[in-house]
């Protein structure tokens, strides 16, 4: 009798085990959840509107890019040049505001502008003389890297019109404004990739590629467009950024193109393409960010902090792997 | 005495008998030829006797000893495979001596030492190439025969089985390897020589086992048998029901002409389709059949040629362009090419007509159930449920999804490939009678396919090709004899002049 009951909790147990190690949103989501009480429990400063409004802004920069990141790797490619172009259209938009007395929304508007340019430049390269997305990325990343520096000389943008600092520092009731657009982008890119032909395209060139040209989809084209939509949205951050700081430099997003990757694949988008969702991105990030953020009122030493984040993240990515393996080890011994 | 036995092998794959109650020995000093068509079972049971699958029933012996309780009796059988498979990166030498300990290297590497120990193993082979060069710097042949030097230079062996290994040799190199094949044999090993070639194994055999539809039909010394009965025992017991699928409604209109068309694998081809018509394309594998209708298609580049659809000049080498103007390519390699393998069920059929499932606030989900319901029930795939990933689908039922898919945007041109690869009888004449209902219903089709039968049951006219042309072709209701002959570049006395100008 106690034998049987035994059983059926162990079944019960694997069951949800199954259900959450195959349904990574929920089981991230929930992870995110689990961290957020725990550090409510363990330190009086985390739930305080500062330190969430603060964590919120955070996440917005990073859950942006990490939205735009996962369209990416659903086509099983990725873009290691997010922060750059962040930062070189960051600079172009800054110094049209500044030195040029450019409209101050008509310079942000030719930011993102350029954040497209850029991004198509990657995507041409990469289809047109297919090339592996990681290395062009890499070198690009270094040529908008290096266009920054000649064009700033190193030195800041400055003098950045006040007109546009609420986009980076103003809140709409308790929420940043940035913050609400990585909401913004987030549903749009949702509906995208869910309810239009060419997102289902996406997952398409994803789980084969051959297979999609043989179904007459025009695979390069849509790998064209989503490394657009992923300049444009950088450049979105990027902006939105200079507005933060009110001054556009060169360090910009340099954790950018790292954090976004993590981000997606904590949230269970698949490196080889073709699995996951962008809400599990921006889930990844916002686990990312309560991370650094929870060592920081924990007061760990801050030498140890990255290696701290590190380790936290490395478990992160590691988890629905771990629950598939003990649940195959709970079903086997039930077995047995 | 013989040194390998199979005893009452059957071979279950899910849906299909892959072997039937198979027994056949092979000795010492012999070299025992294997025939039979794609599917009857071949590479089954060489896998059965390298210890790659396990049989359901049945024993194989190895010197009188039973392998299946002594597994390392495996390793006095050699191997080798009918695709090359070298370290295409790695020299000659290294790759006659991976893995080091087999051939009795310890410690380490001495490049120089290798290539000097490579040297007398390559002569011995007939290899005339440097043992420092790159696997994929000697030419297609000389990998061949280095593959075999390798299964046959160092391992203790017994038993040297070739799978198909003059597929892509010239004609010179061909005696070359036969010679060194019967150097073998002299050595007192068996040899298992599996061949489409009629005159290879005529010239080469000793004795020959013919296989068909998994079970084995008969064995004979070669010395007592002639062509016309090998491929006879190869073709003539296979119609045990005689319902047949070509279409009945061929209409004289022509809608596809394909003029002089040359690419990587075929050259100077030339047909006409026409409305209501199942044109069967026949041929051993790498013929070129598949390359050409890719190219078509769209998917692989022309080099000369034009296509010309009710009129028009096709654009070629835009499969957007091909499917918007409906003509579709369902292809053989179902896993890579056909399915979308971690999405489901529902989105894998719905992903060409999402115009359709659409509505103003974009893909409707109810809309698409309901499509991927009725394309279900049209075409009676099995599933348990819509959002089931397809992948956990079996063969029969993804193709019966990749057809369904294709088909219901009102598509003018189906080109099947092979569509009835590695699935089982049932779900085989399914697809059969679903061809016949398209064509019927005024879809062109072309059927490529290996299986004579299959061929012959469903198409209304069948072109055959060889190394990248074609060779004949024949309507429906013709010999056997005849395509079977044309598909193997049987010269007849006609043409004979011109083949071997093109072998030289």
């Amino acid at each position: 009798m106690s034998r049987e009951h035994e059983n059926k909790q162990n079944t019960s147990v694997a069951d949800i085990l199954k259900k959450l190690s195959r349904n990574s949103v929920a089981l991230i989501g929930s992870v995110l959840i689990l961290m957020m009480i725990i550090a409510t429990i363990f330190s009086p400063h985390f739930l305080t509107i500062f330190n969430l409004q603060s964590l919120m802004r955070d996440i917005a920069f990073i859950g942006m890019v990490a939205v735009a990141q996962s369209l990416l790797l659903l086509i099983g490619e990725l873009d290691l040049s997010v922060g750059k172009i962040a930062t070189l259209s960051g600079v172009l938009g800054g110094i049209l505001m500044t030195s040029m007395k450019v409209n101050p929304f008509l310079a942000f508007a030719i930011g993102l502008l350029s954040g497209i340019l850029f991004g198509v430049i990657n995507g041409l390269l990469v289809t047109k003389l297919r090339l592996n997305s990681m290395v062009t990325t890499i070198g690009m990343q270094s040529l908008y890297g290096g266009i920054t520096l000649v064009i700033t000389k190193g030195k800041a943008v400055t003098n950045i019109p006040d007109a546009i600092f609420f986009l980076g520092k103003g809140n709409i009731g308790v929420f940043p404004i940035p913050f609400i657009f990585a909401i913004v982008v987030l549903i749009v890119i949702v509906y995208f990739v869910t309810k239009t032909k060419t997102g289902r395209y996406i997952y398409a060139i994803g789980n084969s590629r051959e297979a999609s040209k043989i179904m007459g989809i025009r695979v390069d084209a849509v790998r064209v467009l989503i490394y657009g939509i992923v300049g444009f949205i950088s450049a979105l951050a990027g902006m939105l950024y200079v507005a933060r700081l009110g001054s556009a430099q060169a360090a910009i997003g340099n954790n950018w193109p790292m954090n976004s990757i993590a981000s997606s694949v904590i949230g269970g988008v698949s490196l080889t393409g073709g699995v996951g969702s962008p809400v599990g991105a921006i889930i990844g990030s916002a686990i990312i960010c309560v991370i650094s953020n929870v060592i920081v009122l924990f007061g760990v030493n801050v030498y140890w902090q990255e290696a701290v984040s590190g380790f936290v993240v490395v478990i992160a990515i590691a988890l629905p792997s771990l629950l598939t393996i003990i649940r195959e080890c709970s079903v086997a011994k039930a077995k047995a | 005495m013989s040194v390998l036995e199979a005893k009452n092998i059957t071979k279950i794959f899910p849906g299909v008998k892959a072997l039937e109650d198979v027994s056949v020995s092979f000795h010492k000093g012999e070299i025992h030829c294997i025939m039979g068509e794609n599917g009857a079972g071949k590479s089954t049971l060489i896998k059965c006797l390298t210890g790659v699958y396990e049989a359901e029933n049945g024993e194989i012996f190895i010197n009188d000893k039973s392998a299946l309780k002594d597994r390392s009796l495996f390793k006095r059988i050699a191997y080798v495979p009918q695709e090359i498979s070298l370290f295409q990166k790695m020299t000659v030498a290294e790759n006659l001596f991976i893995p080091y300990d087999k051939a009795g290297i310890k410690g380490r590497i001495n490049q120089k030492k290798l290539e000097e120990q490579a040297r007398p193993i390559l002569d011995k082979f007939n290899i005339h190439v440097e043992p420092g060069k790159l696997a994929d710097e000697i030419s297609v042949s000389s990998q061949q025969l280095l593959q075999i030097a390798r299964a046959a230079a160092f391992a203790d062996y017994d038993v040297l089985i070739l799978d198909e290994p003059t597929t892509c040799l010239t004609q010179k190199d061909t005696e070359n390897l036969f010679d060194i094949i019967r150097k073998i044999k002299k050595e007192g090993k068996a040899i298992i020589f599996i061949s489409h070639k009629l005159d290879e194994v005529f010239e080469l055999g000793d004795c020959i086992t013919v296989f068909c539809n998994g079970r084995k039909v008969s064995t004979a010394e070669l010395k007592d048998v002639d062509v016309p009965w090998v491929v006879e025992q190869m073709t003539g017991k296979q119609l045990d029901y005689q319902e047949t699928f070509c279409s009945e409604k061929v209409s004289e209109e022509m809608i596809l002409d394909v003029k002089h068309l040359t690419g990587a694998m075929f050259h100077d081809v030339s047909f006409s389709l026409k409305k209501g018509e199942i044109l069967g394309f026949s041929g051993l594998v790498g013929a070129g059949r598949s390359e050409l209708m890719q190219a078509i298609f769209g998917y692989l580049p022309i080099y000369s040629g034009e296509i010309v659809c009710q009129g028009k000049v096709w654009k070629t080498g835009d499969t957007h362009y091909s499917v918007t103007n409906g003509m579709f390519y369902l292809p053989e390699e179902r896993r890579s090419q056909g399915i979308l393998p971690d999405m489901s069920v529902k989105e894998n059929i719905s992903i060409n007509t999402l115009d359709t499932v659409s509505s103003w606030c974009g893909i409707s989900k109810r809309k698409e159930t309901a499509k991927a319901e009725e394309i279900i029930k049209a075409y009676n795939v099995k599933t348990s449920n819509l959002n089931k990933e397809i992948k956990f689908l079996s063969g029969g039922n993804q193709q019966k999804v990749i057809i369904g898919r294709s088909t219901c945007t009102e598509p003018k041109i189906l080109i099947f490939d092979e569509p009835t690869k590695g699935i089982d009888i049932g779900a085989k004449t399914e697809v059969y009678r679903l061809m016949k209902k398209l064509a019927e219903n005024g879809i062109a089709i072309i059927l490529i396919s290996s299986e004579m039968d299959e061929i012959k049951k469903c198409a209304n006219r069948i072109i055959c090709m060889y190394h990248g042309e074609v060779t004949g072709e024949s309507d429906y209701g013709s010999e056997k004899e005849e395509i079977l002959k044309a598909i193997l570049g049987i010269k007849t006395s006609s043409e004979e002049g011109k083949t071997d100008e093109q072998r030289a």
